[in-house]
């Protein structure tokens, strides 16, 4: 208890120069408000929610190829709850399942695996969403799918990595608050040849005691003026990270540049499937066309992931776009800076 | 006679009188219910309450009861929140062809053990027989008509400001059991739906003080679906002390892994008061006595602020609000 | 971005492992860890095991708060 209380003190009675805190994950920003963190802090300490949240920044038109995949060329998708109500240019997974569309909910890549095992008269694609802690599943599902000469399994790529974003987004903030999952599979060497940039930052984990240790160590560095990196968490993390993780993705996905919504195409911050694992890239195996989704022109969810405006900012929000009816991806998914700002936001 | 339901079996024909004789009569049978077309009752002399459900559940059979335990609660349970006795029961089933008469006859059989614990007597009945594939298995209307105790007057429209809240146990029993049970996420756990009926709760509770506001059993959608209820209805804050709640190890455990929020996983057996602050240790002291509300604790009191919110104490001591109630649970991962 | 739930290694399979976290256990791929034993701990994200770990998060934070002071 002494511990946490420090923390807690070293927080409120912070007096030093402002500091814009970033946290880049989305399970962070939905830990800090379901924990009333922020209110906790002294107002010198703003907290910028982070493009950490893979279905915030998957754009539109990845939605739209899931639809016409189960749609038009009949494949059941496998995908996270989370992707379910994410609204694509003109249908959401959900309201292609009212049309008909195939969608079964999966808790890891793996069940999507068995799934088509069992089914073996179904397209199973996988809707392979994440960062470098969710990748490494993705392909170990399709390296399990190759051992098992499944020929109805395909991943629908929008995989992608943390570290471009990381320098894309460094000029609004003054400290990172890094992903600890994120960390635990690519280790810290990066992160702390950053520092070197200028970029400070403290990798965390996720429960209340971890997030107010890491900030209150957090505001104590960036008091000292020197650029810092502090790993807040090697209970989990550790310097060379996960070498068997690192290895299965680099065998089977290579980078390419992607898509973020609202920060547009980031070149090399993707990562897709190896030219030997084509018959597992549903774009390949069904020849999809190239898809452009049309976001809502309203939405301002790409500015609120890049931290350069808040929630409560966008005319939309709260307004047309709730929890219960989200336009833009920041209000859909439970990480999402706006679905937090709406549901928790006091 | 055969081992599944037939067609036939709802044509009304001499069928239909065997299904009804086998397993509905046989076990049903009491006074109240005859062979005519509608239940001659005598009247309470009081105000009576009266109320309707339809029962679908997926699998029909869970650990802890079944979809006829769980008709005869839900309705029992919508009474008693009123402050009523529950006394009469109709209930109609619509059967899919080719259901399996043993499974009919297991779920007639809870059926009439419920009732009997709750005092309740079933005195009408119907029974349909849809095509296969026009229903899942056996879906199951109950309604129930109970008597008001005398100087009762409870309403989700009741919380005043200082009231406690109480729950009666633990939370998300029934929904992390119907969630394990569906099998879908691969996840295994020792959990038991806490499906019951809580006239027998509801009554020492009232023989004890009837100085309550609110009485609401939390069904679908949990524990915080009926708070923000009643802060809406009443048109008050409701403060809540998250570290309060009782969740059983296994129900966080299996949350923790598909990210989900135990207090809006449904219950069947769990009730939420809310009564004068003066009042709460008593009820509690009460509630711990009867056999469904040992863990019965107070989570948190009406406020005048934060009107129809519900803002939580977290475990680090910062206050947040409780999301408000979503559509469809979804496991997330991300 | 990632749920993670930190788990008890109680079973060891096939490059499985069935992980208990307060009485919820599921077989999650352990293929990316080495030298597993039951009664380990492990951080799961999505079906699969990322991380070996210690339990509890309170002496590491306790030891960062001290070498903060």
């Amino acid at each position: 208890m002494a511990g946490k209380q420090t923390a807690q003190e070293i927080l409120t009675s912070y007096d030093g120069p402002k500091l814009r805190i970033m946290e880049v994950c989305g399970t962070h920003t939905h830990e800090i408000f379901r924990q009333g963190i922020r209110r906790l802090l002294p107002e010198s300490v703003e907290l910028i929610s982070g493009p950490g949240c893979p279905v915030c920044v998957t754009p539109v038109g990845f939605i739209d190829e899931a639809v016409l995949l189960t749609l038009e060329k009949g494949a059941t998708l496998c995908t996270f709850g989370d992707l379910v109500r994410v609204p694509g240019t003109d249908s959401s997974l959900a309201q292609a399942r009212a049309q008909g569309g195939r969608i079964q909910v999966v808790y890891s890549p793996l069940d999507a695996v068995e799934y088509a095992k069992n089914h073996p008269e179904e397209q199973v694609v996988f809707l392979s969403v994440g960062f470098e802690t969710t990748t490494p599943a993705s392909c170990l599902a399709v390296s399990q799918a190759e051992k098992q000469g499944l020929d109805n399994f395909s991943l629908l790529t929008a995989n992608k990595t943390m570290p471009s974003a990381y320098r894309a987004l460094k000029d609004s903030v003054d400290v990172y608050l890094y992903p600890g999952h994120v960390h635990a599979i690519t280790g810290t060497a990066l992160v702390e040849s950053l520092v070197e940039e200028g970029v400070s930052g403290v990798v965390t984990g996720f429960t209340a005691r971890e997030l107010l240790t890491a900030l209150a160590v957090a505001v104590t560095k960036a008091r000292e003026g020197k650029p810092f990196f502090v790993n807040c968490y090697p209970r989990v993390v550790t310097r060379e990270g996960s070498p068997e993780a690192q290895a299965l993705v680099a065998r089977l996905m290579e980078p390419c540049n992607t898509e973020w919504r609202g920060l547009g195409v980031i070149p090399q911050s993707g990562l897709r499937l190896r030219e030997e694992y084509a018959r597992f890239d549903a774009r390949r195996k069904f020849d999809l066309p190239a898809i452009r989704g049309r976001a809502n022109p309203g939405c301002r969810c790409g500015e609120v992931l890049q931290g350069k405006c808040k929630s409560t900012d966008c005319p939309l929000f709260g307004k047309v776009c709730t929890p219960q009816h989200p336009v833009g991806a920041c209000m859909v998914s439970n990480e999402g800076a706006c679905s937090a700002y709406y549901q928790y936001g006091m | 006679m055969n081992n599944s339901v037939t067609l036939a079996h709802g044509a009304g024909g001499r069928q239909t009188s065997e299904l009804i004789d086998r397993i509905f009569k046989a076990h049903f049978a009491n006074p109240l219910l005859t062979a005519d077309d509608a239940a001659v009752l005598e009247a309470p002399k009081g105000r009576i309450a009266m109320t309707t459900d339809g029962f679908i559940v997926s699998p029909a059979f869970f650990a802890g009861g079944n979809i006829g335990k769980l008709s005869i609660c839900g309705t029992v349970n919508d009474l008693a929140c009123m402050g009523a006795r529950p006394l009469y029961l109709s209930c109609a089933f619509v059967i899919e062809e080719g259901y399996p008469m043993d499974q009919l006859e297991a779920i007639a059989a809870a059926m009439a053990k419920t009732a009997a614990e709750a005092g309740v007597r079933i005195v009408s009945g119907d029974t349909k027989v849809a095509g296969k594939g026009q229903v899942d298995g056996v879906f199951i209307t109950t309604t129930g008509v109970g008597e008001i105790l005398e100087g009762v007057e409870t309403s989700g429209a009741s919380a005043r400001p200082g009231d406690a809240i109480i729950v009666t146990g633990d939370v998300g029993r029934h929904g992390c059991t119907i969630l394990l049970e569906r099998g879908e996420f691969g996840i295994e756990a020792d959990v038991t739906s806490d499906c019951a009926p809580l006239w027998g709760t509801v009554e020492a509770v009232l023989k004890h003080t009837k100085n309550v506001h609110v009485i609401r059993d939390a069904t679908r959608g949990g524990v915080g679906t009926v708070l923000y209820e009643i802060a809406g209805q009443s048109g008050v804050g409701v403060h809540l002390d998250s570290t309060a709640v009782p969740v059983a190890p296994q129900v966080r455990g299996v949350c923790g892994m598909l990210g989900l929020e135990p207090l809006y996983l449904a219950c069947e057996g769990r009730l939420v008061l809310v009564a004068p602050r003066e009042e709460a240790e008593g009820i509690v002291e009460v509630l711990k006595t009867c056999p469904y509300s040992a863990n019965a604790a107070i989570i948190g009191e009406i406020t005048e602020t934060q009107k129809g919110r519900v803002v939580m104490t977290t475990e680090v001591g910062a206050e947040t609000l409780l999301p408000q109630p979503g559509g469809e649970l979804l496991p997330r991962i991300c | 971005m990632c749920v993670g739930l930190s788990a008890k290694v109680v079973k060891i399979g096939d490059g499985t492992a069935v992980v208990d976290a307060s009485g919820a256990r599921r077989s999650v791929s352990v293929e990316l860890l080495r030298d597993l034993e039951p009664g380990d701990y492990v951080m799961v994200h999505a079906g699969i095991a990322i991380a070996k770990i210690t339990d509890e998060d309170e002496s590491e934070t306790d030891a960062l708060m001290e070498e903060l002071l």
